[in-house]
């Protein structure tokens, strides 16, 4: 008895917990728009990354010829260290002047506690971008506009 | 051999890049069917081209109110993207008027994506593509290069889809389906090229993206999206993507991209905010992909993969004629300087260098020393006794490739010493122009004064190896050399002897005398006059040849009797009633033309025996003059009461005899000179003129006849030759 009691106890914990933690999570739509460069369709990847700067997840992959993800140089140390299933995350990659909309869950315990998103950029045998751009997790990093550096115009995101 | 530039061209860069061009053709070929297997499960809706935005994209946003994107492929099928209302990931093709999902895209095919990546870079990368790069542009110059030799084939443009006479599979098929395929193979190239080019933006414009003045955007007047004026007009089938906005912000905007364009549309108001034309390269570029890829259309995927089956083909096609054509070089044991028998080929494929060599291969084994060039390279030969011509002709009676400066090196050299000449002409029947070249070869050799003729031009129709073999045996005994002409070549034996009776045989009135002899055949044998009759005198390979006249139904030759003659003295001893072997050969170039307005006979000595079957079988009663020349009225006595007859019957309309040694001592040459008008009025009303006689009056003939051509036709005599006016057969 005193075994199902805990067991029954341990049992609603986790229940808890789960419930705890998908309540905690947000899904946000995603909005890029790529420059007009000119050249073959770009690698994208968006990382959810420490305040060191430090990976903790992968959210979303752009560009699905797993040849090319060596040139994504600093996140495929990462992704090499800690490899995980990402085929439900990955979609196609983005041609010059396009825009791409994705959907990605963030925890809502990473949002304004110094945790950015970077997007890092390659095309093929092209200059690859550690740091195309990369959006703070605070509010106002939200809600804005974030101008990129390498491949991409901007990004914005909208919690749904 | 000399070959032309375009010919080597062509040659050269297929040799240097057949092997990329193969991979670049068996790869297409399989990528052709990727088209067809994408449009394989029809996701593309009903009446898709009759289906505006403004049906399309509210139906949409109601059924999916996240949807982000619509995409219309090369096949019609509609994808939205977005997220569904589960708020599950949406990327799915749909119908655009209800929403409903008919299918999912798979991830792209494994195997196609393997070809074509070998297709386009050979798995290179950037140094494999433009590899491939080079390649299409490679094919691109064959392309052309084989374009223009076709126009140089067929003479000209305008024939350029006029028929192509067939000489081998190879050679037919090569020029049959490169014609053919011409189009989509150019297209093919170009458009790979270009496809090429643009990959390292050599040829790209960087695109302009929407410049949307935030400021200026209006909040109001709202409007539903199905009244929107832009959305209205625009077909959902002239559409590639349409983003939807972003948010309800309205700073968001559609964005819709069309073939040939961009717009912002203002998603409150459906102001057009922004439009933007793309580059020509970017419409270029979308066109060369529809065009190399097929992905447009399912007929023309079809048409490339044609193309591209073809394409291998032409690299076998090709190296076939290639490797023919390289068997037939020259290979001479002795130098032109110190041979006594000159042989001069003109020949566009190599075909006749065949014949040639084995006539070359003969002289050899018999001792002699002989050379064998192309007729571009003549030259002054000064150990030379015999020249003979062995010339094909190219397209509409023209000189082949390697024969083209023979007229002008025949100027520039004369031979030290005379020297004796045979022409052999190469054709078909065909052409038009049969053998012209040959005869134009011919006429201007008489004119040298170095040159004596052994023979009268031959013709050889068909590359028929049995009349070769008549001229080389003819040759031969005129040269006194003893040539076997390989089997391969020739039908080794006489074959079709028939048993013939001498019926009747006038007698030899006078020294070197004619006399006329009648043979009956076997019922079943077939000839007309002049066919010829070859005899074997001595039973050996030794062949003489005698024009047939037929009158009645029998054979009736006329012999002059030479002392020692092997042919006239056999045919003197027979008695009526005696049998021999002999062959009847046809000769149907010197038939008479039984559809003429007009013919001229003109004979000298014993050459008048085909006429007078020919007269004696005129019962369509052509109009007819015939020209004979004698030595005197006793010659011509064996003759005349039959031409009489054929006068009062009507078969003979006009007779004109010319005595050399007798009267007015007058030549043929002399009657027809006088009657000039006469001859070039029945060359102009298409009528023919038959020469039977010596080769010497031939020789006098063509002249006078080139004369008449010349100064009352405004045509040479060559012409009216390659076109069956002029029929010859002489000895």
């Amino acid at each position: 008895m005193k075994h199902l009691l805990r067991f029954i106890f341990i049992l609603t914990l986790l229940i808890i917990q789960a419930n705890v933690s998908s309540a905690q999570t947000t899904k946000y739509k995603c909005m890029l728009q790529m420059t007009n460069y000119m050249g073959e369709g770009a690698y994208i990847v968006v990382s959810l990354v420490d305040s060191k700067g430090a990976y903790e997840k992968t959210l979303y992959v752009m560009g699905s010829d797993k040849k090319w993800y060596k040139n994504l140089a600093t996140w495929f140390k990462f992704y090499k260290s800690k490899p995980t299933n990402i085929s439900a995350i990955t979609g196609a990659s983005v041609t010059g002047g396009d825009r791409s909309v994705t959907t990605f869950e963030i925890e809502n315990s990473k949002i304004n506690a110094g945790y950015k998103l970077r997007f890092e950029t390659a095309v093929e045998d092209n200059k690859y971008y550690e740091k195309d751009l990369e959006v703070p997790l605070t509010t106002e990093g939200i809600a804005g506009k974030t101008e990129g550096t390498g491949y991409i115009r901007y990004v914005r995101l909208s919690a749904n | 051999m000399t070959i032309s530039v375009w010919r080597y061209s062509h040659l050269a860069l297929a040799v240097s890049f057949f092997l990329f061009i193969a991979l670049a053709s068996i790869t297409g070929i399989i990528l052709a069917f990727q088209p067809l297997a994408d449009k394989m499960p029809a996701y593309r809706a009903h009446d898709f081209n009759q289906i505006t935005l403004s049906q399309a994209i509210p139906s949409l946003k109601a059924a999916y109110p996240d949807i982000t994107d619509l995409s219309i492929d090369a096949n019609q099928f509609l994808i939205a993207k977005g997220n569904d209302a589960d708020g599950n990931k949406l990327l799915a093709y749909v119908d655009p008027r209800t929403g409903k999902v008919l299918g999912h895209p798979g991830n792209p095919n494994e195997f196609f994506q393997w070809v074509t990546a070998l297709h386009r870079s050979l798995f290179l990368h950037e140094a494999g593509r433009i590899f491939m790069g080079i390649t299409a542009f490679i094919l691109l110059l064959i392309a052309i290069s084989g374009t223009v030799l076709v126009i140089q084939r067929q003479r000209g443009v305008r024939h350029f889809f006029k028929k192509i006479v067939k000489e081998n599979f190879a050679q037919y098929y090569h020029v049959v389906l490169g014609r053919l395929s011409l189009i989509p193979i150019l297209i093919i190239a170009l458009t790979g090229t270009f496809l090429s080019l643009t990959k390292f933006a050599i040829f790209t414009q960087p695109k302009k993206s929407a410049h949307v003045d935030l400021n200026a955007i209006k909040d109001g007047p709202k409007k539903k999206l199905s009244e929107f004026a832009i959305f209205k007009e625009t077909k959902l089938a002239d559409v590639q993507s349409i983003e939807y906005p972003f948010s309800d912000d309205p700073e968001d905007y559609y964005t819709i991209k069309l073939k040939d364009r961009e717009l912002a549309i203002n998603q409150i108001t459906g102001d057009i905010l922004s439009d933007v034309p793309y580059p020509t390269t970017v419409i270029l570029n979308n066109l060369s992909l529809d065009l190399h890829t097929g992905r447009a259309s399912a007929i023309w995927a079809i048409v490339l993969a044609v193309a591209s089956a073809n394409i291998l083909f032409f690299i076998y096609s090709g190296f076939m004629i290639t490797l023919k054509r390289r068997s037939n070089r020259v290979k001479n044991k002795y130098k032109a300087e110190e041979s006594k028998f000159i042989l001069l080929v003109g020949s566009e494929n190599g075909n006749t260098f065949r014949f040639a060599g084995a006539i070359h291969q003969q002289l050899i084994k018999n001792g002699q020393t002989a050379f064998l060039a192309q007729l571009n390279d003549y030259k002054v030969y000064p150990q030379a006794k015999h020249i003979i011509v062995f010339t094909a002709t190219y397209g509409l009676g023209d000189a082949p490739t390697n024969a083209k400066n023979f007229e002008k090196l025949l100027d520039q050299y004369q031979q030290l010493h005379p020297v004796q000449t045979s022409v052999v002409a190469f054709g078909s029947h065909a052409y038009p122009d049969f053998c012209q070249f040959g005869f134009e070869v011919n006429n201007l050799l008489s004119r040298q004064h170095w040159a004596v003729p052994l023979l009268e031009i031959h013709t050889v129709n068909d590359k028929s190896p049995a009349e070769f073999g008549q001229w080389a045996t003819t040759w031969a005994q005129m040269a006194n050399m003893d040539i076997e002409i390989a089997p391969e070549l020739l039908n080794a034996k006489p074959t079709g002897l028939q048993s013939l009776t001498v019926i009747e045989k006038t007698p030899v009135t006078h020294d070197e005398g004619a006399f006329l002899i009648r043979l009956k055949t076997p019922r079943r044998s077939k000839f007309t006059s002049g066919d010829l009759l070859a005899i074997y005198p001595a039973n050996d390979h030794r062949e003489r040849l005698y024009s047939i006249g037929k009158v009645g139904n029998d054979i009736q030759l006329s012999v002059k009797l030479h002392r020692d003659g092997l042919g006239s003295g056999y045919l003197h001893q027979l008695q009526p009633g005696q049998s021999f072997k002999a062959r009847i050969a046809a000769n149907p170039h010197f038939y008479f033309p039984q559809n003429a307005p007009a013919v001229v006979l003109i004979s000298n000595g014993t050459g008048i025996a085909p006429f007078l079957g020919m007269l004696d079988q005129n019962t369509k009663k052509i109009s007819t003059h015939l020209y004979c020349g004698f030595r005197g009225q006793a010659s011509f006595d064996l003759y005349e009461s039959a031409i009489k007859s054929n006068l009062s019957g009507g078969q003979l309309n006009a007779l004109h005899v010319a005595f050399s040694r007798e009267g007015k001592k007058q030549y043929i040459k002399d009657l027809l000179a006088h009657d000039a008008e006469i001859v070039a009025g029945v060359l102009a009303k298409k009528g023919a003129i038959m020469l039977c006689g010596s080769l010497s009056m031939q020789n006098d003939m063509i002249e006078l006849l080139d004369h008449i051509c010349q100064s009352k036709l405004g045509e040479s005599i060559s012409h009216y030759q390659s076109h069956g006016q002029i029929l010859m057969d002489c000895y």
